[in-house]
């Protein structure tokens, strides 16, 4: 079984990419397991067709855990992909980060951490203990960092490094990162850029999807791509995205750069 | 971003905020007093106030609840709970007069607003006291937090024409506290002062009305002086920051109390050095027995006070400190007024007199 979770940026297309590298890894023949860490509960929906599945801390709301089955919880998705989403509490209120806890628990209690391949689907930082707990122990081992070209994203792709940096010094980690992932806004050099980030931090641009008209088309008719227009040339780079990761051997710990240091390098890129 | 408290700070007189608090807010004897956090913060609150007040012959159950935060609470966030357990409070019998509602560290933590829940109209005053103890605060900051707290509910005074004191943060936790209090009241009476509340021992919420209504305010110590600065700026009383220490302090309490209440007090520290000198002559035995000092216990350190005292009497009763003396501890905190000297004289006596060599 392979574990692996996607980090970035707010707004970077973390879900959009995890589900259409669901759907293709599920194209495949693989059992797909994709678990929405965010209270915002998306990451499942193009996948769930719309469907705004029940998520994992409303049902402990509402039920308390022992009331709690496996089909409560793991809904079927497009190609069987089954899909998850943690939630979390009302915006403002409670502690979003131990709501991912009780998450886990629950579902490592009810068995449900099983499949080929588990995706976790995370939000835009490590702001807390809590949202590493993808990262630690048992969990994901192969991170992902999708950014695309601009400084931010880029310097949240770093930030998030330096979690995964300081967490594969504990005893027993086994947290590493797999790649970077280029979700492009169209900016110019974008691919270089990251592929540069990549190589300081210690790591390889895994995969480069450009930016698409089709995926905005395929979400308006609240589907993934690779589902909604399966032959399309935006479909061939997540069916590619998937390959990549499923075959990935190559993972370390990464070097994350001090900020000046990702100043620096970004001047050098506009000025080329 | 708060710091922690040093060492010293988390000792047994030192250190969680929410003890301190409760110290005082117990002493509202018609309050109930909610802790917002898990059970445990209420149980280990709830057993020590029990074991003082047993251990202090007052039988009676401090009226604690705890909103039993778990952890679907933290996640989802507690002020559910915390509703559900005002409601609880305001439905006992018999029914609360005002409601006290302290925080913890884990609902600071998670950001539940106390205060605007306390805030909802209840018909009865609900007061959100902080006191999440990560934050910095230590026991003696719950109890000031409480002081200030409780003082919200008085209502600006007419003074007495009879002038009268309030007693301001008595320690309710250590042995004493109405030893103390009974010392202050013979002594103002020297001066023809009354008490008028204590604040807080013992006492209902519509007591606290009367709190503004005092010639003067004496705090237990000099760290309660913010709590005297604000009774000053809410009902314009002039405090005296301590109780009595000492012989010589004895006797500046008095000139000092008299001086802010516009009272002569040179007859009353007259009388008072009289009674003083009686007290001494009851323990002029000791006179040239070799002593030394000690501290009670190293976790614990010296009063500074304490140590002006103990010497001070050595010198008075002709005492002889000496490395080879009969070992004394330090008292802690400082005995309060002649009263409280006498009672540590005795003590010495004893030690001096179980100890001392056969002639």
């Amino acid at each position: 079984m392979k574990q692996i979770a996607l980090y970035g940026k707010g707004g970077i297309g973390k879900s959009t990419t995890a589900a259409n590298l669901s759907a293709a890894l599920a194209g495949e023949g693989l059992d797909i397991l994709q678990i929405g860490c965010d209270p915002k509960h998306d990451s499942t929906r193009m996948l769930m067709h719309g469907t705004w599945i029940p998520t994992v801390l409303d049902l402990i709301r509402e039920r308390g855990e022992e009331e709690i089955t496996v089909d409560d919880v793991v809904y079927q998705g497009f190609r069987g992909v089954r899909c998850v989403e943690a939630g979390g509490p009302e915006p403002g209120i409670g502690c979003a980060g131990r709501g991912i806890i009780a998450t886990f628990q629950l579902l490592e209690r009810l068995n449900a951490l099983k499949g080929d391949v588990i995706v976790y689907d995370v939000l835009g930082d490590v702001v807390c203990g809590g949202f590493a707990m993808p990262m630690r122990e048992g969990y994901a081992q192969e991170i992902y960092l999708v950014t695309s070209g601009e400084l931010m994203s880029i310097y949240a792709a770093n930030n998030i490094a330096k979690a995964i940096a300081r967490l594969s010094r504990r005893a027993r980690s086994r947290c590493t990162l797999g790649g970077v992932i280029c979700n492009a806004k169209n900016i110019r050099g974008e691919r270089d850029l990251v592929a540069e980030f990549a190589r300081r931090i210690n790591s390889r641009l895994i995969a480069y999807i450009p930016r698409s008209h089709e995926v905005q088309v395929a979400e308006l008719h609240r589907q993934t791509v690779v589902e909604y227009a399966p032959e399309s040339d935006q479909a061939a780079v997540y069916l590619e995205l998937g390959r990549a990761i499923y075959g990935n051997r190559e993972t370390g710990i990464p070097t994350p750069l001090e900020m000046d240091e990702i100043e620096t390098f970004a001047l050098e890129f506009i000025q080329v | 971003m708060k710091l922690k408290p040093s060492l010293s700070s988390s000792s047994r007189f030192e250190g969680c905020t929410l003890t301190g608090a409760l110290s005082v807010l117990t002493e509202v004897q018609d309050a109930v007093c909610i802790i917002h956090g898990p059970a445990g913060c209420a149980h280990h609150n709830f057993s020590l106030i029990h074991a003082t007040l047993l251990s202090n012959d007052r039988f009676k159950i401090p009226r604690l609840l705890s909103t039993r935060l778990t952890e679907n609470d933290i996640i989802f966030g507690g002020e559910e709970a915390l509703e559900a357990t005002i409601s609880r409070a305001l439905s006992l019998s018999p029914a609360p007069a005002s409601i006290f509602v302290l925080s913890t560290c884990i609902v600071e933590t998670i950001g539940d607003d106390t205060e605007a829940v306390c805030a909802k109209n209840r018909g009865i005053p609900v007061i959100a006291v902080p006191t999440a103890g990560f934050l910095g605060g230590v026991f003696d900051t719950g109890i000031r937090n409480a002081l200030h707290s409780v003082a919200s509910l008085a209502r600006p005074g007419v003074v007495d024409p009879t002038p009268s004191a309030n007693l301001i943060g008595e320690k309710n936790l250590e042995y004493g506290v109405d030893e103390n209090a009974a010392e202050i009241a013979r002594l103002l009476g020297r001066l023809g002062i009354g008490i008028n509340l204590r604040f807080v021992r013992g006492i209902g919420t519509r007591d606290l009305e009367r709190l503004g209504s005092a010639a003067a305010n004496i705090l237990r110590e000099p760290a309660l002086r913010p709590v005297g600065e604000d009774l000053r700026r809410r009902f314009g009383t002039p405090y005296v920051d301590s109780f009595p220490v000492g012989l010589s302090g004895t006797l500046r309490f008095l000139d000092e109390t008299g001086r802010i209440c516009g009272i002569d007090a040179s007859d009353a520290i007259e009388e008072e050095r009289a009674y003083q000198a009686a007290m001494l002559e009851e323990f002029c035995d000791m006179a040239g027995s070799r002593i030394r000092f000690q501290t009670v216990h190293p976790m614990l350190g010296t009063d500074p006070e304490a140590e002006i005292v103990c010497t001070e009497c050595a010198r008075t009763l002709d005492l002889m400190i000496a490395p080879d003396g009969i070992s004394v501890s330090f008292p802690h905190p400082a005995p309060v007024g002649t009263a409280g000297l006498r009672r540590m004289l005795h003590q010495w006596r004893l030690l001096i007199r179980g100890r001392a060599p056969e002639i």
